[in-house]
């Protein structure tokens, strides 16, 4: 029982490493392999506000989540647009450029040291009938899950959602119905890098980063993806969950290996996912 | 007709520099890269680069096979090197064995995970082979930070006595280089190799006109594991150390990446171009620590937007020739 809950929080910031990778698979057919870097660039962003104003890291987010939506707006329509017209691989190469720039731009800005976002309730847990519950990974189970349902709720009731949506299952039709294919991609790299934003709070509020953590990351929101199935939110939940529980169950030394082999059998077996479309 | 005009006209435009004259200046430049570090003309650290940039040639045209004619783009090949480090410690410090038992045995390790693994990968295509490919090496990664034989993130050292000089090293690298360059010219220009452009372009078509597709992407990819474990166990000799976070680090896919992208993806000439590049670009940037990867990471970007076809290639579509090309031109 211990093993399923801690199973179940973990696997909730897994799915929201996952969902932006997710956003950009489904909508706009690129593999983003900054999106690790995004992620600790997020972290960062909140660790430095946090500690120059004092306030709680959370409300970081106010900050962070709109600067890193429009980075990923300018990226898209600026740089990632142009080469994605040249083809799924030269798109693909380009983020694994922009990925090697980033991690050496934040190790020279912030050292190779270790950080980790203080919080309060940072060693506090709760005892409910034998099983203990860490209260931080609690609240970051919260942010987690209501990222994730508000993104659900935007691509769902706005007309933005359903441009993205539109262009998502069919481009030339969304585009002959008026909808501009470039901004909405320009939105959609928004979305992902402010998901980003908010995984890298998470992800620095529980456990130590570097500037070299982004492959890390990566792997596991890619893996989030590919058991989930591409562009399919509840898929993503359900895939962030059996990742966190292979973890935790493989243990301490051997629980992200354990992890990755999950993955290469899911990929092998089923690329297109448990929820795809 | 007209098509055949224009196939006429296509021939007269694209010099070729192969054949007779191809051959000889390779095989003056090879004699020369044997006699000149032997007369001492070379110094040890000329040498040094000069052993980085065969080892780095033989990386990327490896690369260049998978990803260029095949159509198989891995960012996985430190699954290889660091396997290759890891046999040649192994070998050496454990058993005591010689480097070359070490090479061998990292060779064959080598092969043998393309060959396992292909099982695995060849059921993916495009992105999720790439992927999948760096998944195995950070799988491989941690295996190897926990795993107690080969005393866990600690690292090893390898044991040589006498420890080979540079120049031995760099007869080995060279050797390894030009084996390795031969064999995909030669694999290139086979029946198997135009199948495999073939397949590379449209894998459904060339599947539909007999190429067996299976064969020949597992083919490459063996021979890719084999001579880039190779490769990877020379750079750890000349090392001499391995720690699981470098041997299986995804900074040889970028530097390996790199090399093709800048020299020209899909041309024999472009990894040999681009692993000149690359050398001398690390040793400046040497003095900037920290810079190297943003500004490598720069030019690579400013190369795809601009120049897709790499320098050679550009230089190639521009002045239309082309160097140790694979195509087999009829004499008309």
């Amino acid at each position: 029982m211990q093993i399923l809950i801690n199973g179940i929080l973990l696997g909730a910031i897994y799915a929201l490493l996952g969902v932006g990778m997710s956003m950009m698979f489904g909508i706009v057919k690129l593999t983003n392999l900054a999106h690790g870097e995004f992620i600790i660039m997020g972290a960062f962003g909140s660790t430095i506000l946090s500690s120059a104003l004092g306030i709680n890291p959370i409300l970081t987010l106010v900050v962070t989540v709109p600067v890193m939506f429009l980075l990923g707006m300018v990226l898209q329509s600026v740089l990632i647009n142009r080469v994605m017209l040249r083809g799924a691989e030269p798109a693909l190469l380009v983020t694994f450029g922009l990925s090697i720039i980033l991690k050496d731009a934040m190790l020279l800005l912030f050292t190779a040291d270790a950080q980790k976002i203080g919080v309060s309730y940072a060693t506090a847990s709760l005892n409910l009938g034998g099983i203990s519950i860490s209260v931080l990974n609690l609240v970051v189970f919260a942010i987690s899950l209501i990222t994730i349902l508000v993104l659900t709720l935007f691509l769902r009731k706005t007309y933005m959602g359903r441009a993205i949506r539109a262009t998502s299952d069919d481009t030339v039709a969304a585009s002959l119905m008026g909808v501009s294919v470039k901004k909405t991609y320009g939105v959609a790299m928004g979305i992902a890098m402010a998901t980003a934003a908010i995984a890298g709070l998470c992800v620095g509020m529980r456990w130590t980063f570097y500037p070299s953590s982004g492959g890390e990351y990566l792997l596991i929101a890619f893996g989030v993806v590919v058991i989930g199935g591409m562009g399919s939110i509840p898929g993503t939940l359900v895939a962030g969950l059996v990742f966190g529980l292979a973890q935790v169950i493989g243990g301490a030394n051997y629980g992200m290996f354990i992890s990755y082999i999950v993955l290469l059998v899911m990929l092998a077996v089923r690329p297109q996912g448990l929820f795809s479309k | 007709m007209k098509t055949k005009t224009l196939e006429a006209s296509a021939h007269k435009q694209v010099r070729v520099f192969g054949g007779l004259p191809m051959l000889i200046t390779a095989v003056v430049i090879v004699a020369l890269l044997v006699i000149l570090p032997l007369t001492g003309v070379l110094s040890s650290n000329t040498q040094r680069y000069l052993l980085k940039i065969f080892l780095y040639c033989c990386l990327g045209s490896m690369w260049n096979l998978m990803s260029g004619y095949t159509g198989m783009t891995s960012l996985g090949q430190q699954s290889f090197i660091g396997i290759a480090g890891y046999s040649l410690a192994v070998m050496t410090f454990t058993y005591g064995a010689s480097y070359w038992a070490g090479f061998a045995v990292g060779g064959v390790l080598g092969a043998a995970l393309a060959l396992g693994l292909s099982v695995l990968l060849f059921r993916m295509r495009g992105m999720y082979f790439a992927i999948a490919t760096w998944v195995v090496a950070e799988a491989l990664k941690t295996f190897f930070t926990s795993w107690t034989f080969v005393k866990q993130g600690a690292g090893m050292t390898i044991k040589a006595k006498p420890y080979p000089s540079t120049t031995e090293i760099y007869m080995i690298a060279l050797v390894l280089c030009v084996v390795s360059l031969v064999v995909i010219y030669l694999l290139l220009r086979s029946k198997i190799g135009l199948g495999l452009t073939a397949m590379r372009d449209d894998a459904d078509a060339a599947s539909s006109v007999g190429v067996n597709i299976f064969q020949s992407k597992l083919l490459c990819f063996v021979i890719c594991g084999f001579f880039t474990a190779l490769a990877g166990g020379v750079f750890y000799l000349n090392k001499g150390s391995i720690y699981p976070s470098g041997g299986f680090g995804i900074n040889w896919t970028v530097s390996i990446v790199f090399i093709v992208i800048i020299g020209g993806i899909g041309t024999m000439g472009g990894p040999i171009l681009g692993a000149i590049i690359y050398t001398v670009l690390e040793e400046m940037l040497a003095s900037y620590p920290g810079y190297s990867n943003i500004i490598l990471g720069l030019i690579a970007i400013l190369v795809i937007l601009f120049l897709p076809d790499g320098i050679l290639g550009t230089l190639q579509k521009k002045f239309h020739f082309e160097i140790l090309s694979q195509k087999r031109f009829s004499k008309e």
